[in-house]
Parts: structure tokens; sequence; C-alpha cells
């Protein structure tokens, strides 16, 4: 079968800054490890991956957008917002499937708002997912009235945290949008178009491509993949807060960053995004173990973005060449 | 000589109360290289842009192969055929050659209704386009960004040549190359007539001209003023041409 051979091509191919990416994950476990007499232990390893599920589809739409130049910083409150809409639904008796749809279509709704305001409106995509971050975090709040969404019905949790063949559902959640994102971006002309984008959407557009259509369909999967991610959020915790989502962009951003993805579009790496979401937290779970207060971990992001990037650019600008190779 | 493939009939461009070009005529030959040569502000830029269909003339008339055309957009000039290769290359550094060469026209075979690359019989035409243009690049996989200009050059005429263009414009394809890539392009240039193309050649060198050009056209202040088989004229004569020192172009400006 052609696909299945496709498949097995590069899905998860790695290159250098992936494995050391994968090579500071094992570090940081043995550290931790040593450090506190809690961390290696399987419960343990559950809370790090149940924590990464939403990042993990966040963070693959959060890939698409950076490699085709665009970037959004409300995407923790659409999230947040994707939320209210699953809660809402549970909480008024509804249907848990009435639910499983409810948290995309609010998502890919949403995604069109970001996409008309970005795309259609021309506002740079920081500058405009950074006023709808401000839209939709009042939004939240007059929402949820003062009040947060708690003790919903288990009735999604039963639905999601159930296994198929003994894969529990979200890691199998997570390997499809995997599988589908990796397809699309390395098996089919959208790919080569988001990637033509990011590199330049003048010549882009001179090349014959629908830059206004990509772009735009770009935001809205990415949408589609947080409204899926806050239907796990839901399931896990039964309840919405206010600040739902406030540091999920960051984290996005920076796991995407870390994971070898250009800041500046027209590269990216899948395989590079799981990893930094693992590692991001890894880090994160090991310095509460160890006891550096929760309140640190924003700064934690915060430096291995600025880390990053700025070992990038004196990277650059040794006469060795260029750090990383433009492999798309 | 056969029909020409693309004949310019008083063609005329005014901007505003600018006329940047005015009573142009010009037959534009398959097989054929054609040079067009003038100062800057002669108007060759104007005359490819209408061409490529950047610009709609504001009088005058295309006719290719008998028929008239309106162009009212690049993409119209490149469905009847037209291709520019601009000096800035629209070419994506992150991709790969066959990547680009295809890129916006890819070959693609639906599975489940998802429309997947035929990456395979991509490569493979390129690897064929490249050996045929003697390109010199052995891995189609390569991105882009790794190559030099004349191999960039390259790959934009294998992109025209993918498209089926009949005409290929070409603006100034040497002006940043060294020497020996510009004995590469300009082969390449060749190679494109030899295969049947028209070609258009957009040069400030005119000795580079001499090399490839069938017939040499000059442009000044917004008209032609000049047209010679490249076998018939020199390097002394076309230099008076572009400057107007010619006995020929001041007797045309004289009566006008």
């Amino acid at each position: 079968m052609n696909v299945v051979r496709q498949l097995g091509n590069g899905v998860f191919s790695m290159n250098g800054r992936e494995w050391s990416l994968l090579v500071a994950c094992l570090v940081a476990i043995v550290i931790f490890s040593v450090a506190s007499p809690h961390y290696a232990t399987s419960g343990n390893a559950a809370t790090v991956l149940r924590n990464s599920v939403e990042l993990l589809l966040i963070g693959l739409g959060m890939t698409l957008l950076l490699a085709m130049g665009g970037i959004d910083v409300s995407i923790g409150i659409v999230m947040g917002l994707a939320a209210i809409a699953i809660g809402r639904v549970l909480g008024a008796g509804g249907n848990p499937l009435l639910a499983l749809i409810a948290g995309p279509l609010v998502g890919a709704l949403l995604g069109c708002v970001t996409a008309t305001v970005v795309v259609i409106g021309r506002v740079p995509a920081i500058v405009g997912t950074l006023g709808l971050l401000g839209v939709y975090r009042t939004a939240v709040f007059v929402l949820l009235g003062g009040q947060w969404l708690s003790g919903l019905p288990s009735s999604l949790t039963e639905v999601l945290a159930t296994s198929v063949l003994g894969v529990p559902v979200p890691a199998l959640a997570i390997t499809i949008a995997y599988l589908a994102v990796w397809l699309a971006l390395r098996r089919t002309p959208y790919g080569l178009h988001l990637l033509a984008i990011g590199n330049s959407e003048e010549k882009a557009r001179l090349s014959g491509i629908p830059v206004i259509k990509i772009r735009f369909m770009t935001f809205v999967v990415s949408g589609v993949l947080t409204g899926i991610a806050a239907m796990f959020y839901v399931a896990t915790y039964r309840n919405v807060e206010m600040t739902i989502g406030s540091t999920l962009a960051l984290d996005a951003i920076a796991a995407v960053i870390l994971g070898g993805t250009s800041i500046l579009g027209g590269r990216c790496s899948l395989i590079g995004t799981v990893l930094g979401v693992l590692l991001l937290r890894i880090l994160q779970n090991g310095l509460l173990l160890i006891g550096v207060p929760s309140l640190w971990q924003p700064v934690v992001t915060g430096v291995l973005i600025i880390g990053v990037l700025g070992f990038e650019a004196v990277c650059n600008r040794l006469p060795l060449g260029r750090f990383q190779r433009a492999r798309a | 000589m056969t029909e020409p493939f693309l004949v310019a009939r008083n063609i005329a461009k005014r901007f505003g109360a600018l006329t940047a070009l005015a009573n142009v005529d010009l037959e534009i030959r398959s097989g054929e290289v054609l040079a067009l040569l003038g100062d800057n502000g002669a108007g060759k830029s104007t005359f490819i842009k209408i061409l490529a269909g950047a610009h709609p003339p504001s009088d005058g008339e295309l006719v290719i192969e008998g028929n008239p055309v309106a162009f009212h957009s690049p993409k119209d000039a490149a469905a009847s055929g037209i291709a520019t290769i601009f000096q800035e290359l629209a070419l994506s550094e992150n991709l790969s050659i066959a990547e680009n060469v295809f890129l916006g026209r890819e070959l693609k075979r639906s599975i489940l209704g998802i429309p997947f690359l035929k990456r395979k019989e991509m490569r493979q035409r390129v690897d064929g386009l490249l050996k045929e243009l003697d390109a010199h690049i052995s891995d189609p996989e390569a991105p882009v960004g790794s190559l030099s200009g004349g191999q960039r050059q390259a790959v934009a005429i294998c992109r025209a040549l993918n498209l089926n263009a009949r005409l290929v414009i070409m603006d100034e394809p040497t002006a940043a190359l060294a020497v020996a890539e510009t004995r590469k392009v300009l082969a390449l240039t060749r190679r494109l007539a030899a295969r049947g193309c028209a070609v258009v050649l957009i040069s400030h060198n005119i000795s580079e001209v001499f090399e490839v050009a069938d017939r040499i056209v000059v442009f000044r202040r917004g008209r032609k003023v000049a047209e010679r088989l490249a076998a018939e004229t020199h390097h002394e004569e076309v230099v008076s041409l572009i400057t107007g020192a010619h006995p020929d172009v001041r007797a045309l400006e004289k009566t006008n």
C-alpha cells in the first residue's frame, strides 16, 4: 500500500536538534529522579503525560501557524472559551456527544474569527491575536459570571478516559492528530504551500499559490485542534476556572520553537514540537517536585524561549554557517 | 521563417501624463533569442511587464499565433504560454528544487479525497528537465537555498519549461552572477531557444547579448529605435543606437 509506505518514510525521523531535545528530556528525568524521591514513579510519569495532552494538540496547530509565518497568542483563551461551551453543554445535562461536537465547533468558529482579522483584515498576526486575547479574556469573565464552572458531570470523562484496544483515548487522539498534520504538511500540496508562504508570502503569490485560502484554513485547523484540546481539559478536570489557558500560548510557542520550528516561518518540525512539549512539561513537573513554586513556571518557559532564540541568533552569526540547515 | 509566436502592434503605455512607451511594433519568433537593449528608463521593463500581463497596455494590441489577446493579470499571460523570470526569482529557498519547479501546479493523486503529492513522478520529471538543460544539478531534492545564483536561474527556467511556456522572458538573468555562472546561464538561454521556445532577454551587457541573441532591439525614450540581426551589426553600432549618437536615431528623433 502506497499510503503505508509513505507513512513509514520519515514520520518520526529526527535531526540533530531533535536528538538533543530527546537527550535533554532524559537528562532532566535523571536529575529530577536523583533530586526528588517522588519523581521517578509511574504515577508521576502518567501525570506528566496527562499534563501534556492539551499542549501537544495546541502545539501541532501552533507549529503550522509559525511555519506559515503566523502566530496566535490568544490560543490559550480560545481553549478556555471552547471549554466553557463544553462545560455549559455538560452542565445543562446535555448529551456527551453534543459536548464532543461543541469543542471543535467553537474552536473552528474562533479560528474563523482570528483568520478574518489576520488574513482578511491584514492585521499582523501578533497584533491581531493580541487584540483578540484582550477581547476573549473579558469574554471568559463575562461568560463565567465571576464563578468557576465546577462539579461538571462525569459523562464526558467516561467517554474520553476509556481505552480502545488498550490504548488510552487521549494517546489515540494525539497519534491521529499527529499523523494527520504530518501527512498534510509533508505529503500534500497544502504543506508545500504553507512552507512557501512562511518563506515569502509575495513569492508564494507569484508562484500561483492561493495564499489567502491556505492562511485562513490554517487558522481554522489550529482552532479545531484547540477545541479538541478543550474536550480533554474538561474531561480531566471537570471544571473551568477563570484563569483557564492563560499560560498555554506561551507554553505552546516555547515548545514549538524549542522543537526547531522557525519563528520567522518556512521551517518546522512536528517531532520537535512533541519533544519540546515533553521537555517543557518534564521541567515544570520536576521543578514543582523539588520544591520550586509553580509561580516560577512561566519564568522557566520565558527563559527557554529567549535562550533558544538567542542561541540560534548567535550561531547564525558564526562563520561556521547556519545552525540548522534550511531543511523545511 | 515561420509565423511569429507573438506580434506586438503599436503598443503604448501612459502613466498619467507620462508616456512610458509609444508605438512599439515587435515580432517575437519561436526558437529565437531576442535581446532588448536600452538605457534605464528606455521602456524595456514597461514593455516586458505588458507581455507578462503585469500592466495592461494603454494602446495597441498583442497577437499570439494570429489571435489577439488581452491580459488582465500575470495568470492570463501564463495561460497563453508566457513565463517571466524576474530578476528577484520567485523561488522558495526553503523548498527543494523539485518542489519549486512544481509549486502551485503539483502532480497529485487522490486517496480518500485527500490530494497526495506524486513526489516520485515530480522528482523524475525535474531530473529529466535538469538533464535536458545540462544544468549540472544532480539532486532535485536539494533545497534551493543551497544553490548558487546560476543554479537558481536554471531552476527558474525549469519551472518555466514545466509550465509549458512557449515564450520565456528573462529580466537581466546574469546581473548578479559570477563569470562562470554567467556562461552557464547564457548556454541555458541558447538551449531554451533550441528547444523551440521564444526567448526575450533583457540585458545591459552588450557583449553578452552578442553571444546569445539572434536579434537585437534597441529602446530609447519609450520608443523602439532600431532592430538588427545580431549577425549584421556590431558592438559600436549598438552602443551608438542606445546613446542616440547613431544617425538613424538622430533622424528619427528629429522627425518626432
